[in-house]
């Protein structure tokens, strides 16, 4: 495969020379830089949405939302507008504190893990030398807000909601861990960074190392999809059992932060997969900005995440253990053991 | 001088969420605490340097092993209103306990040398060569010890054919 060459190409490049010098101070290039990826995330999240239902609906043979705005694009601002002057109602049985602590720390953790997503070389707001174990660590953690809420509602289908999340989140984390340690084993390093350009010199991990690479992607595509409770993992607020999983007692902005960063968490998790295993901003040739390509792999594997949505139908409980237990982690399992020999057989690291 | 300080709040972090998980009724909020406790432990490698130790803090306790504890409550405790009190009433015998381990403790702290005898911070790369190379041993044994420990676990839940 051929490599890109995008260090005349990338983002710092292509800022007016001498370059800002806000950007040469640690705090002042996470400030721009964070403020960057942010917009670019939340915006994208938000008319994600408005996408997803447009497609959605062409999946079903009706309409969507085409109202408000040209072709109903600004759906994602009414919502918003609407979900802001709803009351916050909180029910007189729920533990208070915990029921207003729950929205903000789901937002946090989600956003938290932004920190160390690349978008291109130069396009991110921090190279943490463990910047895959900081994604992990905080998307482990967004656990908590998620049984927080389903607890503290006190509401018996929050508190199945928050069992069920648990249960799922608990054993969808192991082969995630695992396959997200192939490209480590393979690269040699926990930055993201790193990953991302060993693939450029060497090809996408996808296809390289052959087996355990694929498999590897495989894995934690699906684990991933679990741990955002996407279909046909979202058992957790399985509408037709659950009403609407821990968020029912939720209203207001209170509720709409929920969904929001099921949304934002999708996307990252859609970027995190294409830095990975998919050769991050590096694209087949060359004439693209690194950024293109990033945004470009993201947006697709984000497309993939609502077409299974939208085509597939939900899994029971027991099949969504077994189908974690019985099959993905002992995969997975055996794609470290599998990246592990190509290393010390095929190609090592130094 | 900013570390010491960072060192300070974060230490009066972990003793107030540690004093909240033992002293607050109710069995989830002590849960909760305790992962505040653990998270504040995490920031503290964080400031002193130790990056990795850090995130693996909060993977495994934060992130794992309150998760389970948090399942264990939700499987076991029907009633969040009851309070929890201390049923022994011992509180003599437990300060003597606690001020016995918090002596031991700064013994400990004051008899090790940290850094200055020629020790570096050590990185990543190096941990994970040394738990493979020099403490090989220990490493494998504790790994039987959790497979034990697991496999005891599936013994004990397993559903007895009549």
């Amino acid at each position: 495969m051929t490599v890109a060459s995008n260090a005349s190409n990338s983002f710092i490049m292509s800022l007016p020379s001498p370059v800002p010098e806000i950007l040469t101070h640690p705090v002042g290039h996470g400030l721009v830089m964070g403020t960057i990826i942010l917009t670019f995330f939340m915006l994208i999240s938000a008319w994600s949405i408005w996408f997803e239902r447009r497609f959605a609906g062409r999946m079903q043979s009706r309409v969507g939302p085409n109202v408000v705005g040209p072709a109903g694009l600004l759906q994602p601002i009414a919502d918003a507008i609407k979900l802001l002057r709803k009351e916050n109602l909180v029910p007189s049985g729920a533990d208070k504190v915990l029921f207003w602590l729950s929205p903000p720390m789901t937002l946090f953790f989600t956003l938290a893990t932004l920190a160390v997503i690349p978008l291109s070389e130069d396009l991110l707001v921090a190279e943490l030398d463990i910047g895959l174990l900081w994604v992990l660590a905080f998307s482990g953690l967004l656990l908590f807000p998620t049984w927080i809420a389903g607890w503290a509602s006190n509401n018996k289908y929050t508190l199945f909601a928050s069992m069920r999340a648990v249960a799922q989140g608990i054993s969808y984390e192991i082969p995630l861990l695992f396959s997200a340690i192939v490209p480590v084993v393979v690269v040699g390093s926990l930055s993201i960074s790193d990953i991302v350009r060993y693939q450029g010199e060497h090809g996408w991990l996808l296809f390289w190392p052959l087996g355990p690479g694929a498999l590897g992607f495989l894995i934690f595509f699906v684990a991933s999809l679990a741990e955002a409770n996407r279909i046909p993992f979202d058992v957790p607020e399985a509408e037709s059992e659950l009403v609407a999983g821990v968020t029912v007692e939720y209203s207001g902005m209170m509720y709409g932060l929920f969904p929001m960063t099921e949304y934002v968490h999708t996307l990252i998790t859609s970027a995190l997969a294409s830095a990975l295993f998919l050769g991050g901003w590096y694209g087949p040739f060359g004439w693209a900005p690194g950024v293109h390509w990033m945004v470009g792999k993201t947006l697709f594997l984000f497309f993939v995440i609502f077409w299974a949505r939208w085509s597939l139908v939900r899994f029971r409980s027991d099949q969504l253990m077994r189908l974690c237990w019985v099959w993905l982690v002992p995969l997975s399992l055996l794609c470290v053991c599998g990246a592990a020999l190509w290393v010390v057989y095929v190609g090592g690291v130094a | 001088m900013l570390g010491i300080v960072a060192l300070s709040l974060i230490a009066l972090c972990i003793f107030g969420a540690g004093l909240m998980a033992v002293r607050s009724g109710n069995l989830v909020h002590s849960v909760l605490w305790l992962a505040v406790a653990l998270a504040s432990t995490s920031a503290m490698y964080l400031v002193v340097g130790a990056t990795f130790l850090s995130a693996v803090q909060i993977i495994l306790y934060t992130g794992g092993v309150i998760t389970l504890m948090l399942f264990g409550v939700m499987l076991t405790d029907r009633n969040e209103t009851t309070k929890i009190g201390n049923p022994s009433g011992r509180r003599a015998l437990g300060a003597i306990t606690a001020l016995a381990m918090f002596g031991l403790i700064v013994a400990a702290v004051s008899q090790t040398d940290f850094l200055g005898g020629g020790g570096t911070l050590v990185d990543t790369q190096a941990l994970g060569r040394a738990l493979l190379t020099d403490h090989l041993l220990a490493f494998e044994a504790l790994s039987m010890l959790l497979l034990a420990a697991m496999l005891a676990a599936i013994v004990v839940a397993r559903r007895r054919d009549p």
